[in-house]
């Protein structure tokens, strides 16, 4: 490790002699899995990356107490995701980094500026997408099919697994695909909770199985990124100082480091993607955060991994005279189709629950069960009047005591009889957190806001937000099953009642923000085709959540992979036969 | 007819309301106050003592986007005055007093957590420095209007007769709303920074922020026996 670091500190400083065959913008989920694949292909490949240097190892709060920190480590317009979350400088706002919301849409855009980005902190909740998931269209009418299937993806949603390292279990349920045999990592136990949810949904005709987390619980014995186990303590969106809990800084980035063929330049903001007068991708231009100058990479390849709003935002702004409305826009579609997954939680006090035997609740951190969507009979028959799923993430536990004392709406009176409600509701309080499929729409989508820009002079976004009446009804169908849950518990829904036009979180709110630079058929009705090349620039590759089509409601990052990986196979072969 | 004697007056009733089994304000509403002479029209309502404070606004820089995680400190200063944190301490060995299990609020230095929580310079912290700061102005009135003598100065059982009017979600006194709803925060910010400190988490009986190697063993046979009896009773189907 300690050459690692002294190989990463070199290549930082010695950026410029190193000539790259691809630049990436980012080293997030997309930008790490491209650089992983790209070096292991022997191809020399340079990171560009907008945040600071960040090492989880010596970094990440493991472990800390929540009354070390200030104000018991809650959430604050400092750190919006609480103190000891991993993001560093970011969150809901960027400083110096606005972006605006036209009049009558909220749209919340979740960033870091932090070597791995988002894989950082993220929930490490890795469903697959299934077979259906891939051609929505052909089944309900609605937004357009993917141009792969689930069959061109399934191998990579092996591979990738294998190498992150996912612990679950395969469910065998309809349009949730299985592994093959050998991939999954064995799943934790189930806790007290969970197993009462569990047989209450199970008693409803509602599958409850084994969840799927990019959370080891085996080790992964790696020359240059050796992880270890999860040791079931500490919560996963501090970071993870053993590598148990996929990050691409303990991961990809030192794999692909490994191979002597990447180079990271951090604090490095690409303002544009330079073309030549053949329209090809130069390089990039980025913006040296440190000293303030401005600095051009040539490469042969560029591959934008910036996430999907950044990386629309960078196609925009890269207009030449050429295309005045933005680089591969030539289909209108760059900053379109802008997609989060639906949200929103239902908690419950669960009196069977109360006073219940103490242990160690913590296992791995997250959720060791959950309700995937099981209604694709019911929906087909149109016995439902919502389309597409969604699935519940699970909550409840003896938790570490922080800043909000959950005593499941029981908090009254005071003196001994207050200490003694707070024993007894502690570890009584469930939640059931809908996350559901988005149908894209014409009033959901990114453009430039060219009266703004950021602290580096470039133009910022402004989003619009609407959601429709799909979402709506699907959000109405999730709240009132988790009532029924709840009820079958003997419980009390704690949420209070609201219409779903108010209880559906934000836009943007679950960070699954994804299609703004989709892939499709053809030059006109997408921006890229199926490996994430854009139809005008041969050279220019998009590898992160703006290629997606749809977005069913399976957490987005592990797709993202999967597809980067795709495409970067893809790409690492035209340049080995000197197609780029 | 004096403020003071309506508000005796008041609080008996509300008192005797109590006694009859009146779970709610609405039902104790309902009830009427014992006819008094020379009562005013708005005798069966408590003076209103509340009296929002104006604070300057805390400017002190917080903790910023990147800061250290590890090492971690609190970078502003504290603002609360002796009175404020002995009051907070009083009220806090109240609230959640000493007994068998733990110590009380007081020793476990709560009013030091909330005048950390207050003079925090973010805008959710800031609205309650208002609430809780304005909340101590009233202690001291409400207690000298009763009692002749500012919070500090009276006894735990007078200090309990105020609690008793705002503590009670279903018996607040008419009137009290607003120092009730500062109660309400009081109690949650005492139990966050008791719970959340050492004795709390063990009095809690939190196990857990404790490294398990080998794979996570799930609920102990006790534990399971415990769902499994609620299960049962739920007519749910029992975990193996």
């Amino acid at each position: 490790m300690p050459q690692e670091r002294h190989a990463r500190h070199h290549a930082r400083s010695r950026s410029h002699a190193f000539e790259p065959d691809v630049v990436i913008v980012g080293s997030g989920a997309a930008g790490g899995m491209a650089a992983y694949v790209l070096t292991k292909a022997g191809i020399k490949t340079l990171i560009l990356e907008a945040g600071r240097d960040y090492d989880p190892a010596t970094e990440s709060a493991m472990l800390q107490w929540n009354y070390q920190a200030p104000l018991r480590a809650t959430s604050t317009p400092d750190k919006h995701f609480g103190y000891y979350d991993a993001t560093v400088n970011g969150g809901w706002e960027v400083e110096g980094e606005p972006y605006t919301n036209a009049q009558g849409s909220t749209f919340k855009w979740w960033r870091s500026r932090m070597l791995g980005g988002r894989t950082n902190h993220w929930g490490r909740h890795v469903p697959r997408f299934g077979p259906y998931d891939f051609k929505a269209k052909s089944r309900d009418g609605l937004g357009m099919d993917w141009p792969i299937s689930y069959n061109d993806l399934a191998p990579y949603y092996d591979r990738s697994e294998k190498l992150i390292g996912v612990s679950g279990a395969n469910s065998g349920l309809e349009n949730h695909p299985d592994s093959s045999p050998g991939v999954l990592q064995p799943a934790s136990r189930p806790r007290v909770p969970e197993l009462a949810i569990q047989a209450a949904a199970t008693d409803l005709g509602i599958p409850c199985v084994p969840s799927r987390y990019a959370v080891l619980t085996r080790p992964i014995h790696d020359r240059h990124a050796p992880r270890q186990a999860c040791f079931n303590a500490s919560s996963c969106g501090r970071g993870c100082a053993i590598g148990a809990a996929f990050q691409t800084t303990t991961s990809l980035l030192p794999m692909a480091m490994g191979t002597g063929r990447l180079r990271i330049v951090t604090d490095a903001m690409v303002s544009r993607v330079v073309t030549d007068a053949r329209g090809r991708a130069k390089g990039v231009e980025y913006f040296d955060k440190k000293d303030g100058t401005t600095h051009f990479v040539a490469a042969r390849a560029v591959v934008l991994a910036a996430s999907a709003c950044e990386s629309a935002r960078l196609l925009l702004n890269s207009h030449t005279s050429g295309s005045p409305q933005g680089l591969a826009n030539a289909s209108g579609q760059v900053g379109r189709n802008l997609m989060d997954t639906t949200g929103t939680n239902i908690t419950g006090h669960i009196p069977a629950l109360e006073g219940r035997p103490r242990y160690n609740e913590d296992g791995r951190d997250v959720a060791h069960v959950y309700i995937p969507f099981w209604l694709y009979k019911e929906q087909a028959a149109g016995k439902l009047d919502f389309p597409r799923g969604y699935h519940y993430e699970l909550g409840g536990r003896f938790a570490m005591p922080g800043a909000g004392v959950a005593m499941a709406g029981n908090e009254d009176g005071y003196g001994v009889a207050l200490k003694e409600d707070a024993r007894r509701y502690y570890g009584a309080q469930i939640s059931l957190t809908v996350r559901g499929e988005m149908i894209p729409n014409a009033g959901s989508y990114c453009e430039l806001d060219s009266d703004t820009k950021d602290r580096f002079g470039i133009p910022v976004l402004r989003f619009h937000w609407k959601w429709s009446e799909h979402e709506l009804r699907q959000i109405a169908h999730g709240m009132q099953t988790a009532g029924d849950i709840i009820a079958r518990l003997g419980g009390k829904v704690l949420t209070p009642q609201q219409p779903p036009e108010r209880a559906i979180a934000d836009g943007g709110w679950i960070i699954h923000e994804v299609g703004t630079t989709r892939m499709g058929t053809n030059a006109g009705n997408s921006v890229t085709d199926n490996y994430g090349r854009t139809w005008e620039v041969d050279n220019l590759v998009i590898a992160d959540g703006g290629v997606f089509t749809s977005n069913a409601h399976k957490n987005p990052t592990l797709t993202i992979m999967a597809l980067a990986w795709r495409s970067m196979d893809h790409l690492a072969q035209r340049l080995r036969k000197g197609e780029v | 007819m004096s403020g003071e004697i309506s508000r005796r007056v008041t609080l008996a009733w509300v008192a005797a309301a109590s006694l009859a089994g009146c779970e709610t304000r609405e039902q104790a509403r309902q009830i009427d106050p014992p006819p008094v002479a020379d009562a005013p029209p708005v005798a069966d309502t408590a003076p209103d003592l509340w009296k929002e404070v104006a604070l300057e606004p805390v400017t002190a820089p917080g903790y910023g986007h990147d800061p250290h995680l590890t090492s971690p400190s609190v970078p502003w200063p504290l603002t609360l005055d002796a009175d404020q944190r002995a009051s907070l301490r009083l009220a806090a060995d109240l609230i959640l007093p000493a007994e068998a299990h733990s110590p009380s609020g007081g020793s476990l230095q709560v009013d030091a957590f909330i005048d950390e929580w207050v003079s925090a310079p973010y805008p959710d912290q800031q609205r309650d420095r208002v609430l809780v700061v304005s909340g101590l102005v009233w202690l001291d009135a409400e207690s000298k209007h009763r009692f002749g003598a500012d919070f500090r100065q009276i006894t735990d059982a007078q200090r309990r007769t105020i609690f008793d009017s705002i503590a009670f979600r279903d018996k607040v006194a008419p009137g009290l709303e607003r120092p009730a709803r500062f109660f309400a925060r009081l109690r949650g910010l005492m139990l966050a920074g008791y719970y959340s400190a050492p004795e709390g988490v063990a009095d809690l009986g939190y196990m857990g922020n404790a490294p398990y190697e080998g794979d996570y063993p799930g609920p102990t046979p006790e534990a399971k026996a415990h769902l499994n009896a609620s299960l049962t009773r739920l007519g749910l189907k029992t975990v193996g």
